[in-house]
C-alpha cells in the first residue's frame, strides 16, 4: 500500500436505528439536505413483509423491509438525489477508490459483512453481508468509520474493512460502495412522501406475489405449522424459531420489524403535510408494532425453552394470522387516505 | 409533572423485572442499582430477557422503547432504567 496521509472529513456522526436508512440519512444531511432516518425509510417505501425460501437455504426466511439497496434507490428516484455506485472485483482497487474519494473530501458508504466490524462488542456481531457504514477518514493503518450502531466515530483496520467488503459466500458485497454526487437543495419532499406511502400500500396489498406483503404474512402463519417437520432436530428448530425474534428485533430493525420506524415516518408526514389522519395511522401502526413484538417474544420463549408442543405453534400461527388481518386493514385504510393526499 | 428518580421507583422496577422474568431466587435487595443487568455475576440477562423487560415497562408505565440501540443503553442498570422512566413520565 502506498503511504497515505491522515485525514478526517467533518462528518457529523450519529447513531441510527437501522444501518441502510441511517447511512443514507447521514450522507444526505452531510450534503446539506436535512432529512430524518424515518423519512428516508418512508419515502423509499421501506416497509414490507416477505416469507421466502431461497433454493440454496434449508429454511425459509422472513424479511420485514424492502431489499438491501432499495432505500438508497427509492430516495434517489423520489427526491432526485443522484448516487454514484460501484463494485470492485479487485480488492486493492476497491480500497484505492475509497482513498481517492477521501482525498476529495467525499464520505463514502460501503456494504460489508457486519462480523468484521471489530469496534463493536463480539456479542453484537454476526455474519451478515448487508451491513452499511460510512468511511469518513483515515488514521495510520485504520479507516475512520461512522457506523450507526457505534456510539462514536470508530477506527477500523484496513485489513478488517477489506475482509468485510469481500467476505465471500452468499450475497458477497464485492466491494460495493456508494455516495451522493448530486443532492437537490430544495426537493419536493411532500410529493415524495405521498408517493412513498402509495407505493408502500401497493407493496403490502397488491403485489401479485404469494410470498410478499399481506400474502406473505398469511403464508408465514400457515407454513409455520410445518416447521417442526422441516427441522433436523430440536436444536435446529430452536435456532430457526429464535431467528424470528432476531429478524423482528435485533437486525437493526428499529424494533418490531420496522413498524415503529414506519409509525414515526407517518407522524412526521402528518406534521409536514398538516394531515391529522396520518397521525392517527401512526398511532395505529405503533400498536401493530407492539403485536409484532409480542410475536417475537412468544417465538423467543418457545425457542429458548424448547417448548415445541403443537399447541404452541398453533398459538403462534394464530397471532401471525391476526397480524395479517391487522396489517391488511391498516394498509387498506392508509391507501384510502393516500388517494386524498 | 416532574417525576424524580427515587428509591421507591428503583425498588418497583426491580420487583417488576424479577416478576416478569420469573426469577424467584433473587430478591430486589440482591440487585445493585448501578450493576450491569446483563453480566453473569449480576442477573446475567440475555437479549430476550431484555425484550421482556421492555414489554413489562411498557405495560406498567405506558412508555415505549422502540429501538434496540436505545434499549442497549436504557437497560444497562436499574439506575438507567429509572432515569428513563422518570424522564418519560415527566413528559406526560
Amino acid at each position: 500500500m502506498n503511504k497515505v496521509n491522515d485525514l478526517v472529513i467533518p462528518f457529523k456522526h450519529r447513531m441510527f436505528a437501522h444501518c441502510e436508512s441511517g447511512t443514507v440519512a447521514g450522507l444526505l444531511n452531510h450534503a446539506g439536505l436535512e432529512i430524518s432516518e424515518p423519512m428516508v425509510f418512508g419515502i423509499s417505501s421501506g416497509i414490507l413483509f416477505a416469507y421466502y425460501k431461497p433454493p440454496a437455504l434449508p429454511f425459509p426466511m422472513i424479511v420485514v423491509r424492502n431489499f438491501p439497496g432499495q432505500m438508497m434507490r427509492g430516495v434517489s428516484r423520489r427526491l432526485g438525489v443522484k448516487f454514484k455506485t460501484a463494485r470492485y472485483k479487485n480488492q486493492a482497487r476497491g480500497e484505492q477508490a475509497i482513498d481517492a474519494l477521501l482525498d476529495k473530501g467525499i464520505p463514502v458508504a460501503c456494504r460489508v459483512d457486519f462480523f468484521y466490524m471489530d469496534y463493536l462488542p463480539p456479542y453484537m456481531r454476526a455474519h451478515f453481508n448487508f451491513h452499511f457504514l460510512t468511511i469518513v477518514g483515515r488514521k495510520g493503518s485504520k479507516f475512520l468509520v461512522s457506523d450507526c450502531y457505534s456510539t462514536e466515530l470508530a477506527e477500523l483496520e484496513r485489513d478488517s474493512l477489506r475482509k468485510g467488503r469481500y467476505p465471500g459466500g452468499s450475497f458477497d458485497p464485492k466491494g460495493f460502495l456508494f455516495y451522493p454526487v448530486r443532492v437537490p437543495t430544495d426537493p419536493d419532499i411532500d410529493r415524495a412522501i405521498k408517493k412513498g406511502i402509495r407505493a408502500a400500500c401497493f407493496n403490502m396489498l397488491r403485489l401479485p406475489v404469494p410470498f410478499l406483503g399481506i400474502r406473505g404474512i398469511r403464508l408465514f402463519s400457515k407454513k409455520i405449522m410445518d416447521w417442526p417437520g422441516m427441522a433436523r432436530n430440536d436444536d435446529h428448530l430452536s435456532h430457526e424459531v429464535m431467528k424470528i425474534n432476531i429478524l423482528l428485533e435485533d437486525q437493526g430493525t428499529g424494533g418490531a420489524g420496522y413498524r415503529f420506524m414506519y409509525a414515526t415516518f407517518l407522524r412526521q408526514a402528518s406534521e409536514r403535510l398538516g394531515r391529522p389522519e396520518l397521525k392517527e395511522m401512526s398511532e395505529r401502526m405503533m400498536l401493530v408494532g407492539d403485536d409484532w413484538r409480542r410475536i417475537s417474544i412468544h417465538a423467543a420463549r418457545m425457542g429458548k425453552n424448547r417448548d415445541f408442543a403443537e399447541e404452541k405453534f398453533r398459538e403462534l400461527s394464530g397471532k401471525i394470522s391476526r397480524q395479517a388481518d391487522a396489517e391488511e386493514l391498516f394498509f387498506t385504510d392508509l391507501a384510502k387516505i393516500a388517494r386524498t393526499l | 409533572m416532574e417525576v424524580q428518580v427515587t428509591k421507591e421507583l428503583k425498588q418497583e422496577i426491580k420487583v417488576l423485572i424479577l416478576e416478569s422474568l420469573n426469577i424467584p431466587d433473587v430478591t430486589p435487595e440482591d440487585i445493585e442499582d448501578d450493576a450491569s443487568l446483563f453480566e453473569d455475576e449480576n442477573l446475567g440477562l440475555d437479549s430476550i430477557d431484555g425484550l421482556e423487560i421492555v414489554m413489562a415497562l411498557q405495560e406498567k408505565y405506558g412508555v415505549r422503547i422502540d429501538d434496540q440501540n436505545q434499549a442497549r443503553f436504557i437497560l444497562k442498570s436499574i439506575n438507567t432504567i429509572a432515569e428513563f422512566i422518570a424522564k418519560e413520565l415527566s413528559k406526560k
